[in-house]
């Protein structure tokens, strides 16, 4: 249940809408015990609760800040299942048309100024999207990911005044990106509000805070403002903010293929 | 002048002994000619060949400066066109372009390649007269005006079997790091070894568009008179207010040359040394042995009264008539093969230039000059004089009586 929750917290998020088995509400997960009680393990059950759904449609705006000037992207996503996104850039004018693509582990990506498809792998999947603090491979993180890590509460401290838990996630396997995160989740909200991701070498990589967050249909709680850093980067940061999101929504099959992919 | 003449003498009296330290002093002396002439000669001729293709100063942002050797993409200049202006209004400057470099995955046909590339961009003016690549070009021609073409170095070429009229996508990243491909219809492939054949060339908007930088420019590449005035060049760009913000260097302040520069005085200092090691070793010995078979008689000439310093001198006087023999047929013999390969040149195999990291001239040439010879000469009296002075002492020290016993 832990690794459902990882896999929310990178790639639902990042507008790659899963679809898992139909969650309860947080309250639901949380009511059974109080907020005191609960066991790191039933605070990622309410973490997904809130955050693992069957289908979304969002519209995202990406502001890179870099050193030298701000880059604003809009785009708009589907999402299918916990494997299947995919996302098309509205804007800029350089950008508009560029699609990607995820499939499972396999992802691609559609460049309509030559016509190509380029599939992201090896490690172009750590690169920055776009040249944003986000990689390709933060937005491919997924179950298999996720399983890797192993959970562990480190207490509670105050993230904005408000009480969230201090959870520990190391993972089993070195070669994943982040071989260990710290997550802090808010108490009441049952939403991961930030994290940090740290290399094999115990250096912090990248930090990330999630706020704003609105409630939805059934209860389901979840952020639409993300602040992303590249701690190795030098002046750079990045902020996602998710327009208008639906939840539970038909989308085709059309939309999850190389056909859809390629379509100008 | 009697002991010049004695000096002479003896010199004359063991023929085969003062023509194997001439033959050594000869020997020396020429290969000191051919491999400083040589050296010289290859590193001016890279130097030359280089100035042209990388400009004889380099203006850049001083991000970019701080860390070139990652040709760092964001730490471009913003607006090209004033810097331009300000430089080109420099009269000792003949000549000034914008250049972009960066680099990128090809692919011909369908699927995306993972063969890398330099790319670059730059005027039609500098890839034609300054950098001469269109001479190189061993199939197709050079990149049109207004055409969307692009034209590769024979190895990229190669790798992606690429052949011309093919249409090549180059995958490359914006200076924000996002991706950024473009296209081209192949024009032409060059082949003039080194980074050459390793390169993409397209024309400066191009690059423009695939760095995201519209009116900017990686570097602004300079041209004086000769680059070897490149130093007075910077300082003079340097002073300018309007460029007072970049970083201004010549040529022999960036890597490789800045480097080499000095590497190339050790080389020279190295040769030098153990031609005059050597030649000192040979005169020493053969003094050497002169003066033991010479001891007696010696001894009659302290005992008839030759003083200790005309010991001395008799000895340096021989060794030095030996120096200027062996030092006079060295330059001829160094000299001959020298102006050979100053005026025929050497084809270097491919494969040893295709592993050097910049242009090279298809034939290399030596440099010989008044320099070299006299400095040649010079080094073989002074090395005599060294080599000499050893055995001259030790038939000063030699005692009358003593040496008078030994028979």
């Amino acid at each position: 249940m832990m690794n459902r929750t990882t896999l929310t917290l990178l790639a639902a998020l990042l507008a790659a809408p899963f679809v898992a088995p139909p969650p309860a509400s947080a309250e639901d997960a949380a009511a059974a015990t109080p907020a005191a009680e609960m066991t790191v393990q039933q605070i990622l059950d309410a973490i997904d609760a809130n955050m693992v759904f069957e289908s979304r449609t969002t519209t995202m705006t990406m502001t890179v800040k870099g050193k030298k000037r701000d880059r604003v992207f809009e785009m708009i996503s589907f999402g299918r299942g916990k494997d299947d996104s995919a996302m098309e850039y509205l804007s800029p004018a350089r950008e508009k048309g560029t699609k990607m693509l995820k499939l499972g582990d396999d992802m691609w990506m559609y460049m309509p100024s030559v016509d190509k498809v380029q599939k992201i792998s090896g490690h172009m999947l750590r690169q920055g999207m776009m040249g944003s603090d986000l990689s390709y491979d933060d937005m491919m993180a997924s179950d298999e990911m996720a399983k890797m890590y192993t959970p562990k509460l480190l207490g509670s401290e105050d993230v904005d005044g408000r009480p969230a838990w201090k959870i520990e996630l190391v993972a089993n396997d070195d070669t994943v990106a982040y071989p260990k995160r710290t997550q802090w989740v808010d108490k009441e909200l049952f939403i991961p509000v930030k994290q940090e991701l740290f290399a094999l070498s115990g250096m912090l990589v990248k930090s990330w805070t999630m706020s704003k967050i609105m409630e939805f249909e059934g209860g389901r709680k979840f952020p639409t403002y993300m602040e992303i850093v590249d701690e190795v980067k030098a002046d750079s940061r990045t902020i996602l903010e998710f327009g208008d999101m639906t939840f539970g929504v038909e989308l085709e099959d059309e939309k999850f293929s190389q056909r859809w992919l390629e379509r100008r | 002048m009697n002991l010049f003449r004695l000096a002479f003498l003896n010199a004359t009296r063991n023929t085969t002994r003062s023509l194997l330290t001439a033959g050594i002093i000869v020997g020396g002396t020429a290969l000191f000619i051919i491999s400083i002439s040589w050296l010289d000669g290859v590193f001016n001729q890279l130097l030359g060949t280089a100035s042209e293709t990388s400009g004889h100063v380099r203006v850049v942002t001083p991000g970019y400066a701080e860390r070139a050797a990652l040709n760092p993409q964001d730490e471009n200049i913003d607006d090209v066109a004033p810097v331009l202006a300000a430089v080109r209004s420099n009269s000792a400057v003949t000549a000034a372009y914008p250049i972009i470099e960066t680099g990128g995955t090809l692919s011909v046909g369908d699927e995306i390649g993972d063969v890398f590339g330099s790319v670059i961009g730059a005027p039609a003016e500098y890839f034609l007269e300054k950098a001469d690549y269109d001479a190189q070009l061993v199939q197709g021609r050079w990149l049109e005006e207004g055409k969307d073409e692009l034209v590769l170095g024979y190895k990229l070429a190669k790798r992606t079997g690429a052949k011309i009229g093919d249409e090549v996508v180059v995958l490359g990243a914006t200076q924000d790091g996002s991706m950024s491909p473009v296209k081209g219809t192949l024009a032409g492939i060059v082949r003039g070894g080194g980074p050459v054949d390793r390169r993409v060339f397209v024309d400066y908007a191009k690059a423009e568009y695939m760095l995201d930088v519209p009116n900017g420019a990686m570097k602004v590449i300079v041209y004086g008179e000769d680059f070897e005035d490149a130093g007075d060049l910077a300082a003079s760009l340097s002073a300018m207010p309007a460029l007072s913000e970049l970083a201004i260097d010549d040529w022999s302040a960036l890597p490789p040359w800045s480097q080499s520069v000095g590497m190339m005085g050790t080389i020279r200092f190295v040769i030098m040394f153990m031609v005059a090691f050597l030649a000192g070793l040979g005169v020493w010995n053969t003094m050497m042995m002169s003066v033991l078979e010479r001891t007696h008689e010696i001894g009659v000439l302290r005992a008839m009264g030759m003083t200790r310093p005309g010991a001395v001198f008799l000895f340096l006087f021989e060794g030095i008539a030996i120096a200027i023999l062996g030092g006079i047929g060295g330059v001829i013999a160094g000299v001959l093969p020298t102006l050979y390969m100053e005026t025929q040149g050497f084809v270097y195999p491919e494969s040893i230039m295709e592993k050097v990291p910049f242009r090279v001239p298809d034939t290399l040439y030596a440099d010989l000059t008044m320099e070299i010879v006299v400095l040649a000469f010079v080094t073989a009296l002074i090395t005599a004089v060294i080599g000499t002075i050893l055995p001259a002492l030790r038939a000063a020290s030699i005692q009358p009586d003593t040496a008078m016993r030994r028979n």
